[in-house]
């Protein structure tokens, strides 16, 4: 691996940090509980944004009266020239859907390399508004579209168009003017690959830095057009939109099942990130093992505080994170007060954090473990900063040939224990299926024997996989002892694939996720969630166990404030009390 | 013909389903992918060899090598008239396992077809400080492939033959470097008058105009994979509808 999970050159004083066991952090519901880090990677393209002071500049705004038109925004950013090209249509409200398979939006978008031609425009124009049933080029790094909420958006404008601004406990409710429903890139539809992102456009060279770079350019316009609306409407009366409030707003995101293959199909990066997460988190516990000061246990109050009220301000239908946001907020309520009442004490005393990450465990939800966690790698940007540009591995899986089948099976043992342990005969078991539906192929979830396509199911089931490909090594090493992996392969070619995922996970710290995806109660939230987490989204409202929506930089720095001073301490969003501008 | 541009990410997802519906298991449809990709990323007309192929995969059903001869390094495979894409990995991983512990390896892999997707595997089983030789007849040629420990890149060479073999058999070598694998192998690897050599630079320059500008594939061809891709999707109902979220 590219890096050893138990050193890190920030800290080079701890040979042996002492991360999490796998055991611990790759169950599937700990993993549905993250949130935002520093790590995050929004955290990180603002970091970037703000620090290099990238100049954003509006090169076309050709709206009419309604909204509707083209809008190009040039980007200069540290290492190289962006445009983010916006089409603005009419949307009839009954078409209005979030869901993958729709195809027509309030707003499409593209994200190109350098300056848009006229040329260039045109073919966007013809393209770009039909998202997946349109080709674009190499030179298109994203390609994105979103809807208006029906909630925020004409309220806000009609607001501004009064004179006056909107009502915070309205936005807090929903928290955007806009909700993107896919944000592509990597190369879909002939765009860019990731590789020439990667090698070729550094500010863009981290994963999903270009597509959340786009939602944050989605933010900057929707709250343009609102407020350029909002004067078409009343040019005596109209006026901007509060700055805090601004700040406040966020994008809106729907996601649903898409998400879940990506992490089954991308073991290494998972692991990656969550490697960094941990590492992260292991740096800041060692380096205060002799204590934490009474200031930073003073931060930690303050950002225990705001989290409370963020979690207070959180609206959604669903029961289950209703309740789980109260119990949460509980708990941190008694961290908090605790933390007042006993900071001086305890830093007298030499508190460490590993005794409150031991606490929390022992008394506490996996959700309020998380967020603790969560905020303790937020005091330490100095010592966690700087995984960040850590996040990517190459997905490549390879046999090792030379091992004995005997050792594959020991390390099947070892590293699938939990996969073994799972009892595959039983109907439950395998309860789900995982397939592409033929409508843009999306992802979909099918029951066992009773959906159709269980023929065309994707091979998700990893500890299903692991299971009957260690009862044939098992067989094959009673029939034909002493044999390596690559006499394994030519007698049972089918199980390659299996084989080289085991033998490369095994190498990595974390491994697969612990979980049975075809299990018939499977919940995908929690794989969402866990990938929501890593891009940074906060806000989590599941609308099913299937799909959920969340904001996407609420909180953030607008591009105003690039050239100001900057705290980059956003996240947990609060409802502001609004300054007068 | 006429071209259109795909990326790279998006011609490896398309081949990999496409291979997934004519019978690949998931091991097999990676790497194939892979084997075509970096063909036809490195100008080597890889996208005329494939049409031929998924042509034949289309009448077959997927079929490996079998192990018919083993002894101290020597292995021979049939490969029962299949393509490299289905064996070619299982030639390569038992070359190196065992060449990895210090010794040479020699594989033949008999009655087996498209042979230059065999590259790829060559060079990915390189980066574990290995060398490779290989070669096989193309017509009344010998193309000789060298892949030196790391390398990223081979050499590919057409030679004239000097003498007939098997005009469907492929000869791997593999050890730790490749002037031991020259001389080891040295009465396998007499051949005529080399004719041609492609350039490792030109392999280099098409690589990354292909990341840069694009893969320029033939539409009938990308229409071809789109069918095949149709058949690992499932007939959406109102019902399946429910199973992504409604």
């Amino acid at each position: 691996m590219k890096n050893d999970p138990h050193t890190t050159e920030l800290y080079s004083d701890v040979a042996q940090l002492p991360l999490r066991p796998a055991s611990k952090v790759m169950q599937l519901e700990r993993l549905g509980s993250f949130h935002q880090s520093r790590l995050s990677f929004m955290r990180t393209l603002v970091r970037h944004m703000v620090t290099e002071n990238w100049l954003i500049s509006r090169v076309l705004f050709e709206l009419d009266t309604e909204g509707y038109g083209t809008v190009i925004y040039e980007i200069n950013a540290k290492y190289g020239t962006y445009s983010f090209v916006v089409f603005s249509h009419y949307l009839d409200p009954e078409n209005r859907n979030d869901r993958v398979i729709s195809n027509q939006w309030d707003l499409t978008m593209a994200l190109c390399e350098g300056s848009v031609s006229e040329e260039q425009l045109e073919f966007l124009k013809v393209n770009v508004p039909k998202q997946e049933a349109g080709r674009v080029n190499s030179r298109v790094l994203v390609l994105s579209r979103a809807n208006r909420s029906a909630r925020t958006f004409n309220y806000v404008v009609n607001s501004l168009a009064h004179g006056h601004q909107p009502d915070t406990d309205i936005i807090a409710e929903v928290g955007y003017l806009y909700r993107t429903t896919a944000a592509y890139g990597s190369g879909k539809l002939g765009m860019a690959d990731w590789e020439k992102v990667w090698t070729k456009h550094r500010d863009f060279a981290r994963p999903f830095a270009a597509e959340m770079f786009t939602c944050y350019m989605l933010r900057h316009f929707s709250i343009q057009q609102a407020e350029y609306l909002a004067l078409q409407a009343s040019p005596q009366t109209g006026v901007p939109l509060n700055s805090d409030l601004k700040r406040y707003i966020g994008i809106g995101n729907s996601t649903g099942l898409g998400m879940a293959p990506f992490l089954i199909n991308h073991p290494l990066l998972i692991n990656q990130w969550i490697e960094m997460r941990e590492t992260a988190l292991a740096t800041v516990v060692a380096f205060n093992a002799a204590g934490v000061d009474e200031s930073t246990l003073k931060r930690l109050a303050e950002s225990t505080g705001r989290v409370v009220q963020h979690l207070g301000e959180i609206v959604t239908a669903d029961e289950r994170q209703h309740k789980a946001n109260a119990a949460v907020r509980k708990e941190l309520d008694l961290l908090h007060l605790w933390l007042q009442e006993q900071g001086p004490k305890l830093a007298n005393n030499h508190y460490v954090w590993s005794s409150l990450i031991q606490y929390a465990e022992q008394h506490w939800l996996v959700e309020t473990q998380e967020v603790i966690n969560t905020l303790l790698i937020e005091l330490y940007p100095e010592l966690v900063d700087g995984f960040e540009e850590q996040m990517w591995v190459e997905e490549i899986y390879e046999v090792t040939p030379e091992m004995m089948v005997v050792d594959l099976i020991a390390l099947i043992e070892e590293k699938y224990d939990w996969a073994l342990a799972i009892d595959f005969s039983l109907q439950e078991s395998r309860g789900a299926f995982w397939y592409r539906s033929e409508e843009k192929m999306e992802p979909r979830l099918g029951k066992t024997h009773i959906d159709m396509g269980m023929e065309k199911a994707m091979p998700l089931g990893i500890g299903y996989r692991v299971r009957l490909c260690y009862d044939q090594l098992v067989g094959y090493n009673q029939s034909c002892p002493k044999q390596n992996v690559a006499h394994f392969i030519v007698k049972n070619p089918t199980f390659s694939g299996i084989v080289a995922r085991v033998q490369t996970m095994a190498l990595t710290y974390y491994g697969d996720i612990r979980e049975n995806l075809i299990h018939q109660d499977v919940l995908p939230i929690h794989l969402l969630r866990c990938k929501l987490s890593f891009f940074g989204v906060s806000k989590f409202d599941p609308r099913s166990r299937l799909w959920v929506r969340n904001t996407m930089f609420q909180g953030a720095p607008l591009i105003s404030d690039f050239d100001q001073p900057f705290k980059d301490e956003w996240q947990f969003p609060i409802k502001p009390v609004l300054h007068i501008d | 013909m006429i071209a259109m541009k795909v990326s790279k990410n998006e011609l490896t997802a398309s081949l990999r389903k496409a291979f997934e519906s004519l019978g690949f298991q998931p091991g097999d449809y990676y790497d194939a992918a892979d084997m075509v990709v970096w063909l036809g990323t490195h100008g080597f007309d890889g996208f005329d060899r494939l049409l031929s192929v998924l042509n034949y995969l289309n009448t077959t059903s997927p079929s490996h090598a079998d192990l018919i001869e083993e002894k101290e390094g020597n292995f021979v495979l049939d490969g029962n008239e299949t393509s490299i894409l289905l064996c070619g990995s299982e030639a390569v991983d038992l070359a190196r396992s065992y060449a990895i512990q210090g010794s040479s390896a020699r594989v033949e892999v008999i009655n087996c077809y498209n042979r230059t997707f065999i590259l790829q595997r060559l060079i990915k089983a390189a980066q574990r400080d290995l060398a490779f030789l290989a070669y096989w007849r193309q017509q009344d040629y010998c193309i000789k492939v060298t892949v030196s420990p790391r390398a990223k890149l081979p050499v590919y060479q057409t030679f004239m033959l000097n003498e007939q073999f098997d005009p469907q058999m492929l000869r791997i070598f593999s050890g730790t470097n490749v002037a031991q694998l020259e001389a080891e192998y040295a009465e396998h690897l007499q051949m005529g008058a080399m004719i041609d050599d492609y350039p490792m630079e030109m392999m280099k320059a098409c690589y990354i105009d292909s990341l840069d500008q694009g893969i320029e594939i033939d539409v009938t061809l990308w229409n071809t994979l789109d069918d095949l891709v149709s058949r690992v999707l499932v007939q959406s109902t109102e019902e399946s509808r429910a199973g992504a979220g409604d």
